[in-house]
Formats: C-alpha cells, structure tokens, sequence
C-alpha cells in the first residue's frame, strides 16, 4: 500500500458544489461547497443535525445528492456509489464499524482490503502479516485471532483506522474517531492522522473536541442549518469564535412560553448510574409543570440515562425518587405502572409499529387498563384515537389507517398519543422534533406546554439547541455519561454549547 | 486454540464414545464390518459438507432426502438401460444442481424463509417421485456395482474419496476467497453487501453447489447395492443436519467448519452401533439423535448467552 | 362490545380480499370435484364425492389437521415456527395409549394427562426459545426427531393401542347432533383461537411482536411470556389432535400424525398468515384448511386418480406446490414494492 507522494501543491483532492440532499421534507444540505486539499487535515465541525453525516454520506457515496457535483482529480460526478467511492481511494471510519462480528479481526482487514476474485488463493501469511504490520501502525494492542464480537468499540473502531490505512486511500474520513478512546489511544491516534497528513492523505475529521481540532486540524469548515457557514484556517481561530460560527444568533423563533410556575417535585435523582450504558453520578430533579431539557452532544448518555428511568437498562447505583418515594424500575411494564413514559428516539424501530393501525398503536402499552380482562374494546379504543387524533392534530386517513402511511411528525405525535395514554406523572421525550417538518415541530411544541401546563414533569433530550433553548424550563448539560451542568432557562446558546462540549473550564477528555 | 473449542470438544466426546465401544464392545472394530459401515456413510459425509456450506449462509436445507432419491432414481434408470458410470455421474449431479437451484431462486430470490420452502420442495419432490415410480425398484446392472471393482477395493475407493474430498472442500473455504465469502454472508449479509460481495448470488450458490453434491452423493450409494429402493434417502436431513449441528455450525451462521461436521457426523454414526453393543434397542435412535442436537443447540445458546453477558 | 365496522379498511382489507380469493377457490375446486367425482353406481346410488358420508368423512380428517393448523396460527404470526406438531401428535397418541392400557387409568384422566403432556412438549419448545433465545427453527426441528423418537422408542417401534371403549371412539367415529363428534371440538377450539387472536389482547400482542420484537419491549408488552404462550399452546392443542386422531382411527401408534406438519403449515400460509409474522387471520387459516382438505379427499373421488391408485402421493404432491405457491404469491408485492422504493433512494 504505497502512501502517495507528498504534494506541495496543495491541488484539491475534493471538492464539493453546492451539494444539496433532502429527505421526505427536510432539507439536510442546501447547497454546500466544501473543499479537501492533500496533505490536509480538515476539520468538519457543526451541532447536531447541523448536515455533517449527510455530507460524509455523500462523499462516500452512502448517498447521492439531490443536486450539485462532486469534483474528485479532474473527474466530475453527480453522485457516487460505496464501490465507485471506495476506488477513488475514499475511505471512511464511521462511528458505528461495519465488520463483521463473527470473523476475526485479520479477516476482517483481508475481506475489506483484498482484491475480488472468486478463485483466488488466500496467502494466509500475507494475510497474516498485513494484519500484524497494520494494527502495529495504528498502535493497536489487538491479537489478529480475536473475533470483533469480542472487541470493545475502541478497539473495533482501530481496526477500522487500520483497514482505512491499508486501503491506500488517498481521503480518509474519521467520524467522531475518539469519541470512545483512551488518553493514550487517542495520541496514537494522533500519530496515525500525521502520518497520512504527511503522506499527502486529505483527512476530513469530525469532531466536537475543540482541542483536538486546535492540535489536528489544518482547516475548519463550520456547518450550520445545512450550509457551509465558512472555512477557515485553525491558527486564526480561537474557540468563542468557532462556537458563535456553530450557533449563530439566536434563531427568532416563537416558542410556546411557561404559563404558570412548577409545582412539587415529581422525580429526585440522586448519583443514579448504570455501569453497563456508562451513565454514573446523576442527580437532577424535575417538577411538575416543568420541562427540563436535557443538552448535550451525541453519545454524552442523555438516552442511556432516559432508558435507566424507564427500566430498560436498570440502574444498578444511586436512588431515584417518584413523587417523594423511593422506587426500582426495573422493566418498562414496571415504569409504565409507575408513571414514567418514554417516547423513544428511533420512532421508526421502537415508536410505533408500521404495519399497525394508528389507533392499535395508541393503546399498545395500555392493554391492561383499557382492556379490562384481556377483552379488545374496539369502541373504547376507536374514541381514545379519535380524541387523541384530535387533541394532538394528527392527519391522517383514519384511526385504522396503517402507522406506516403517515409522514415523520404524524408519527412522532402517534407516538407521543401511545405514551400519554398510559397517564404518566413523569414524561420523558428523545429527539421529539427529529426529522419532523417545521409545521409539525411548532404544533409538538405546543402540545409538549400544554402537557406541562396540565401538571406533567417532562424530561426533554433534544440536540436542536434552539429547540432546547426556547422551550426548557430548565437545561441540563449532559458529557461523558454525566451530568455537568444545569443552566437556567434563558441561558444563551453559546453557554449551552460550551457546556456541553465540556469548556467550562475543564479540559481533557475521560 | 480457542478458535476450534468447538470441534475439538466434538472430538473429544467422539473419543469418549470410541473408547467405550473398544472396552465394551471390541466387536464394533472388526475391519470389514466396520468397512462396511464407514462406506454407507460416505455418501452422507459428502451431503453433510454441502449442508455445512448452506447453514453457514444462515439458511438451511431439508429437501436434501428427496433430492437425494430424485437423483438416485433417475442415475438409476439411466444404469439400467446401460449407461456408463461416466456419464450417469455428471446426470445424477446435474439433476441435483438444478433442483438445488429451484431452492436458490426461491430463497435467494424471492427472500422467502430456506425451512419453509425447502419443506415444500421436500414433500413436492418425493410425493412426485412416488406418483411415477409408484414404488418400483429399479434393478442395476452388475457392472455398477462397486465400479466393476470387487467390493473391498470398491469400498475403500469410496472411502478415500470421501475423505479427500473433504479435506479439498475444508481447504477450499479456509483458503479460497469465495470460501470466506460464505462465512461473511452468514454473518452479515448488509456488511458483505458494503464490501462489495453479492450475498443473493452467494446463498444462491451454495443450494446448488448443496444439490450436486447430493447428486454425487447418490452415485456414492448406488454403487453399494443391486437396486435402488424408492425411499433412499428418507430421513438422510435430519441425519445430515444433526451431524453438522453438533459438530459446531451454529445455526445462526458465519460459524463452524468442515472438520466439526466430520466429527459429527463420525459421533452420531456411533451411537447407533454403540447403542446396539449396549443392547438398546434401535428405537431410542431417532430419539437419540433429537437430543443430541437439542444438546448442542443449548449448548451453542448457553455458550453465547455467557459471552454477550461478559 | 361490538364488532368493528371500518376495522375492515385500511390493511384489514387487504387480509380481507384474500380470503375473498381463498373462498372463491375452496367453492371451485369443491364444485370440480363435486363434478369429477361424483358418480351412480351400479345400483343406482350416488357415491364418490357428492354423498353426505364424504363430506362428513372431509370433515373428520380435517379435524386433526386443522387443530395443527389453528395451533400454528399464533406461532407464526409471532414470526416464529414449530416444526414438531406432528411428531408432538404421534408421542400423545402413545402416551394416551399407555396411560389407559399399560397404566389402567380412565379415559378421562388418560385424557386429561394427555392434554398435560402436549402442553409439557409445548413447555419444552417455549423454554428453550424464550430463556435461551434459541432460533425456533433447530428448536423445533429437535423436537420434531425427539418427540417422535420418544414415541418410537415407548412403543418399541411396534406396539400399537387398539381396543378403546366404544364411548372413547364415539369422539372419532360417531356423529354427535347430526355432525361428526370431533367437529364440535374442532368448532369449540377454532371459537378459542378466534377469541384469543382477533378479540383478546393476546393477539395483538403477537401481531406486534411478530412485526416488531424490539419495538414491542419497547412499548412494554412481555414479549417472553407471550411467545412462551403461543407454543405451549401448540403442544396442547397437538395433544387434542392426539386425541382425536387415536378416536378415528381406534388405535394409537407411534407414525400418528407423520407429516402432518406440512399439510398444517400449508394451510396457514393459504390462509394469508404471513411466514414473516405479524399479520394473518383465524378465518384465514379456517378456510385454508377446508381447501386442503378438500383437495386432499377428493383427489381421492377422482376416477383417474383411484385407477393410478395414487390418493396420497397426488394430494401430498399438489400441496407442496401450492405451498410454493403460496409464499411466491405473498411475497411478491413485498418484492415489488422493495424495488419501488430502492429507486428513490436511502
């Protein structure tokens, strides 16, 4: 795998015009250029939804773009495909790795880096020995037998660095490559990012360590909303400038305000943890009428911890407080007859069943009260629909239509309507607003005061900042499976961001 | 290795049950019955490689018996009207590759569920062959049998056929990438797909690639006997899969090989005389040999259980 | 608690028109054989087809079947599969033999231990696959040598129970109001399915869990202890079958029920139940099991088929194809639509 010479030209590797992509009704990329030189190492920075993976993805040809071309040597393209990306010596370290679990680690690197060919003899030794060579250059400690089922995600995810290293690739994308790495793994990591730099590789890096994009990088680019919103050299910024280019102004827009003030104390957590999802000493309160939203960036345990509350993941440390009393939860039937409901993030996988009707969704976590010896009361399950299809505004073709057949914010309401039916106390939504139109966001926003006003506590994880700005009570920060920080509401974005980014101050990472 | 755990604890048990006979019943290794029984499941030992093959895909394969005895009937037929082992061979694999393709373009093809459809194809194909053969032997010509040869030097060729043949296959998926292609199919379908691999085509491959190794298979038997019975074959599935099951292709694909089918295969293929040594009656067999896979199965499970836990 | 009217729109309807087609075919094939193998005798009677004992003879051989097959039902709509009904059948039938001849006990309290042992063997099956988290598919495939080499092995491979008290082999044999006696149970259990699967909860536990297992932890229902249901369930209501089978036929051996596996899992299929699980109907499999019955008993009228003596290979034959049939049909607009929405992109 020879490294290409090292280009003093600078010439661009790859540059995007105006790539635009949008899905269903949201718009993910409106017209971005973005440029790669070799010998670079260029940072992709942005808030969450800002449009970084989808760039990623149409630069590695997960996807094509709506319009705008790709421009990679002198060849221009309108879109590209993971094989035609992979031989134009594209490769990417995605933060979730794609091997293959039950294979070992030097299989893995041989099937991703070999040549096709049905008939060819595997040289064992070859094998054998590229594998040894590769995981030695990324740093990595990792015995070439050992299955990837076996592995800890950092160590999977070296294996990834190593496979991208082999490949020869001459752009190398890292997403968020150590989010989940050691102080120690992370310099090699370093090391290895030099070393393709220095080898005329362009690197794209993303990833919400500021001080890793102050040691690494060579360029920013800031995306924001979808668009590019400027690039930069890294030695002439500095980090309020970054996070002001990441956050903007204050977006105008009118949230729905708290009318009445928060009564008693509804949920208590106190040093709460669960080993297993890496979540461990938080301690929050919320009250009745109240919506604390929960910031932070993804990975930072705001799902995880949403999970321990619903008894999916049981907390195996701490205490945690139902109206004054102590409770486990350690199942979500028990969560449900405790009052805690838990819209999921995923409203496609675990929100609400395609294929089911609207109104059998709504009911499906509440069988037992509903349906009184297991009887199906279609009456009684067709007027809870209909109410909650109006209460909620939800446009559909009917209770029965198929959940299927309604775009992602109906959805997200008939997702919200099965949680609501159980009457919960403590109400905690993820991502309630992702991937949802502007009009529906607006209307789940009113909906989630209203539920507030009428006496719900309500937990809110939200990476749309001003989303959690414009309608939390209050803001909880979450970074590294804890919770950091809890801002009054009105705080301003950028002190939301440096919280959550972890620049309060505290530098390092875990 | 930990790599082979699996196999070699199959191997172990197989040694288990062999030291037990040669206490208990020396009689079981007298060589030319024990020839004997060695050359009746050479043709299963071919069939358990394919099925090895298809299982990895994560699929499975029980129309294998009534393959086995379309074959069978049809290189039969072609014998008795004088046709030469050299052609009949190619025939008899040929019928199986195209009937083991029906199962590809159904399971590959059309994503329907391998248990379903092979179920189908099953009954399909052995109630079909009843209809028309209406049961009638079919009497082979004598210089069939054993190739001509006498029937030791008969025998020992199907023997070391057999063996060669697995140790060619068993290299052949450790060491030729279409070998591995399999396993990354079985393990992981989406991933192959991102790495540039066809996992359709693949699946699709081995079903016919399972199907001409049946059809070898019954060229394999047919040379034993003067005649081919109407239901050879029946019950050759379950054998074929249990062998393979136990000895460490998991179910859930990506997993096992070669090697673990044989000792398998060579382990259940000693319960039955051990059993008779023991003086249990033949019966226990077939119940036997659900326990054995349940076990392995469990086995399998418990293994996994305490490794997602860890 | 009234029936839903607009129930029937949306994806319901589509269930629906199934087996709108499915009745349609059930009235062709018996007007054809109807037809085909109905004929006057010498002595001037009608035979074949067309008499009143044929048709109640259609209905009793459907009863075994068609208890696997509404057995079946919820397993697969949880997306799962039970290979081993039939053997299950088979080691029941042995059991209830033995419990009454070599044991000496009533036949009711045989019968009764009976129904605990199907439930047992269904227990078996839903451990496994529930604490385990084993693939039903091997699970089942185990049980299926196990169960029918327990029954081999119990009877020798040849002992067959005969010689049942006339009031046993009333179930089987004798009309009770007018009807063969095991179509009141086959009605009385088809009643319970229907209940369970269209009217209680429980159903629509499997439909969802059968759609969506993931999805279905998530919005609380225990997933374990339903699908632990549905194949203790299958065992028990194999062991009813168990039961009738030795009633008709007046003995009981250990190849009872060989095959039948297939013929119940073809019916549930031609009844719409989706092999991938989640949607699927009691009606459905009602009416697919009176299509293969029917096929199966009158190919048997059929002039043709009686000279080529070739009853069973011809019915066994068609209904594997229709099997095949089947899937490809139920598949296809899947297919089709995968490759619509592949065009539009991820």
């Amino acid at each position: 795998m020879p490294a290409p010479a090292p280009s003093r030209t600078s010439a661009p590797l790859l540059t995007l015009h105006r790539a635009a992509k949008s899905f269903g009704g949201v718009r993910a990329l409106r017209g971005v250029d973005f440029e790669l030189r070799a010998g670079e190492v260029h940072a992709l920075l942005g808030e969450n939804g800002a449009g970084k993976s989808t760039l990623i993805k149409v630069i590695t040809g997960a996807h094509r773009p709506d319009s705008g071309e790709i421009v990679i040597g002198n060849r221009t393209f309108d879109g590209l495909t993971p094989s035609l990306a992979q031989d134009l010596g594209i490769a990417c370290i995605y933060q979730q790795p794609a091997l293959f679990p039950d294979l070992t680690v030097e299989e893995n690197i041989g099937l991703r880096l070999e040549a096709n060919g049905m008939w060819r003899k595997i040289d064992w030794r070859a094998r054998r020995s590229r594998a040894v060579e590769l995981l030695r250059h990324v740093g990595a400690a990792i015995d070439p037998d050992a299955e990837i089922r076996s592995l800890s995600m950092p160590e999977q995810q070296l294996v990834e660095i190593a496979c991208a290293v082999g490949s020869g690739a001459s752009i190398v994308v890292m997403d968020e490559p150590t989010a989940a790495l050691t102080q120690r793994e992370q310099q090699q990591l370093f090391s290895v990012v030099r070393e393709l730099r220095s080898g005329g590789v362009g690197v794209i890096y993303i990833s919400h360590r500021l001080e890793e994009i102050f040691a690494l990088a060579d360029r920013v680019t800031v995306l924001r909303d979808g668009t590019s919103v400027g690039t930069h050299a890294v030695p002439s910024m500095d980090e309020p400038a970054l996070i002001k280019l990441m956050v903007g102004r204050e977006v105008a827009q009118l949230y729905p305000p708290a009318e009445s003030s928060p009564g008693e104390i509804v949920l208590s957590v106190n040093r709460v943890g669960c080993a297993a999802s890496g979540v461990h000493g938080v301690s929050l309160e919320v009250r009745q009428g109240e919506i604390l939203g929960l910031a932070g960036l993804v990975g930072a345990g705001r799902t995880e911890l949403a999970r321990i509350l619903f008894g999916q993941t049981p907390a195996d440390a701490g205490e945690i407080k139902l109206n004054g009393k102590t409770i486990t939860v350690n199942s979500p039937g028990e969560a449900i007859a405790l009052g805690i409901a838990y819209v999921p993030e995923d409203r496609r996988k675990h929100g609400v069943i395609l294929e089911m009707p609207i109104e059998q969704n709504m009911t499906m976590a509440i069988h037992r009260r509903i349906f009184p010896s297991a009887w199906l009361r279609f009456g009684r399950e067709r007027s809870l629909a209909l109410d909650f299809i109006r209460d909620l505004a939800v446009k559909c073709a009917g209770p029965d239509a198929p959940g299927g057949s309604l775009s992602g914010g109906n959805q997200q309401k008939v997702s919200l309507a099965r949680w609501l039916a159980t009457k919960p106390r403590l109400l905690i939504l993820d991502e309630p607003t992702q991937g949802v139109d502007v009009g529906a966001k607006s209307e789940i926003h009113r909906i989630i005061r209203r539920l507030a006003k009428d006496g719900l506590a309500v937990i809110m994880i939200s990476s749309d900042l001003p989303e959690v700005l414009g309608m939390s009570d209050r803001i909880g920060v979450m970074r590294g499976g804890t919770l950091t920080a809890v801002l009054p509401g009105g705080t301003d974005a950028t002190t939301v961001m440096a919280a959550a980014l972890g620049q309060t101050g505290e530098k390092g990472s875990s | 290795m930990n790599r082979y755990f699996r196999e070699l604890s199959v191997m172990g048990a197989l040694a288990v049950v062999l030291l037990g006979l040669a206490i208990f019943a020396p009689a079981f290794f007298q060589p030319q019955p024990l020839l004997s029984l060695v050359t009746r499941e050479a043709p299963t030992l071919i069939v358990a490689c394919g099925m090895a093959m298809v299982i990895i895909t994560r699929e499975i394969d029980i129309s294998v018996g009534s393959l086995f005895s379309v074959c069978s009937v049809c290189a039969g037929l072609l014998a008795a009207r004088g046709w030469p082992l050299i052609l009949v061979l190619p025939v008899s694999m040929g019928v199986g590759a195209l009937l083991g393709a029906i199962n590809g373009v159904l399971v590959a093809g059309l994503r329907l569920p391998s248990i379903v459809v092979t179920l189908a194809t099953m009954v399909t194909l052995r109630q079909g062959l009843n209809l028309i053969r209406q049961g009638e032997f079919v009497n082979l010509p004598e210089s069939f049998q054993w190739f001509g040869l006498s029937q030791s030097a008969g025998q020992w060729t199907l023997v070391i056929f057999a063996l060669l043949f697995l140790v060619a296959l068993g290299l052949a998926l450790r060491h030729v990438a279409a070998g591995r292609w399999i396993y990354a199919v079985g393990t992981d379908a989406e991933a192959a797909r991102l790495a540039g691999l066809r996992p359709q085509w693949i699946v699709f491959a081995v079903f016919v690639i399972l199907g001409a190794l049946t059809g070898l298979a019954a060229i394999m038997n047919l040379v034993q006997s003067p005649q081919v019975q109407p239901m050879v074959g029946a019950g050759l599935e379950l054998e074929v899969i249990a062998a393979v099951v136990v000895g460490g292709v998991a179910i859930s694909g990506g997993r096992g090989n070669l090697w673990g089918a044989f000792a398998g295969l060579l382990l259940l293929t000693c319960v039955s005389p051990a059993l008779t040594h023991l003086h249990i009656e033949a019966y226990w067999e077939k119940a036997i040999q659900g326990a054995i896979i349940l076990l392995a199965v469990v086995a399998d499970g418990v293994r996994r259980k305490k490794s997602n836990n860890g | 608690m009234s029936s839903p009217s607009s129930s029937r729109t949306g994806w319901k309807s589509v269930v629906l028109s199934h087996e709108m087609l499915l009745a349609a075919v059930l009235v062709a094939e018996w007007l054809l054989f109807y037809h085909f193998g109905t004929t006057t005798n010498r002595r001037g009677m009608v035979v074949g087809f067309g008499t009143i004992d044929r048709q109640f003879d259609i209905l009793r051989h459907s009863c075994e079947i068609g208890l696997l097959a509404l057995a079946l039902t919820p397993v697969i709509l949880t997306a799962g599969i039970d290979l081993s009904v039939g053997s299950l059948l088979g080691l029941c039938a042995i059991l209830f033999g033995k419990f009454w001849h070599d044991a000496g006990l009533s036949i009711p309290l045989a019968a009764a231990l009976t129904l605990l042992c199907g439930a047992i063997g269904g227990g078996l099956n839903a451990g496994l696959i529930t604490k385990l988290r084993l693939p039903p598919l091997i699970v089942t495939l185990g049980t299926y040598s196990l169960f029918r080499g327990l029954a081999e092995a119990i009877t020798h491979g040849s002992v067959t129970y005969t010689n049942f008290p006339p009031g046993f082999l009333f179930l089987g044999q004798e009309r009770w109001l007018g009807v063969p006696t095991q179509a009141w149970v086959f009605l009385a259990v088809s009643l319970a399915m229907w209940l369970l699967v269209h009217r209680l909860t429980f159903g629509r536990s499997f439909r969802a869990i059968g759609f969506s297992p993931e999805g279905s932890r998530y919005a609380g229902l225990p997933v374990d202890r339903r699908v632990g249901l549905v194949y203790v369930l299958a065992g028990l209501i194999s062991a009813v079958a168990a039961l009738i089978y030795t009633a008709r036929l007046g003995q009981a051996k250990a190849d009872a029920g060989t095959g039948y596996e297939l013929f119940a899992i073809t019916a549930v299929v031609l009844g719409g139940t989706s092999i991938f699980g989640g949607r699927g109907s009691i009606t459905g499999t009602l009416l697919g099991v009176a299509a293969i019955a029917v096929l199966k008993n009158g190919l048997a009228t059929l002039p043709v088929v009686i000279r080529m003596n070739a009853a069973q290979e011809m019915s066994g034959l068609l209904t594997g194809a229709l099997l095949l049939l089947a899937l490809t049909g139920s598949v296809l607009p899947k297919l089709l639509s995968g490759l619509r929405t592949r065009r539009h992109g991820g």
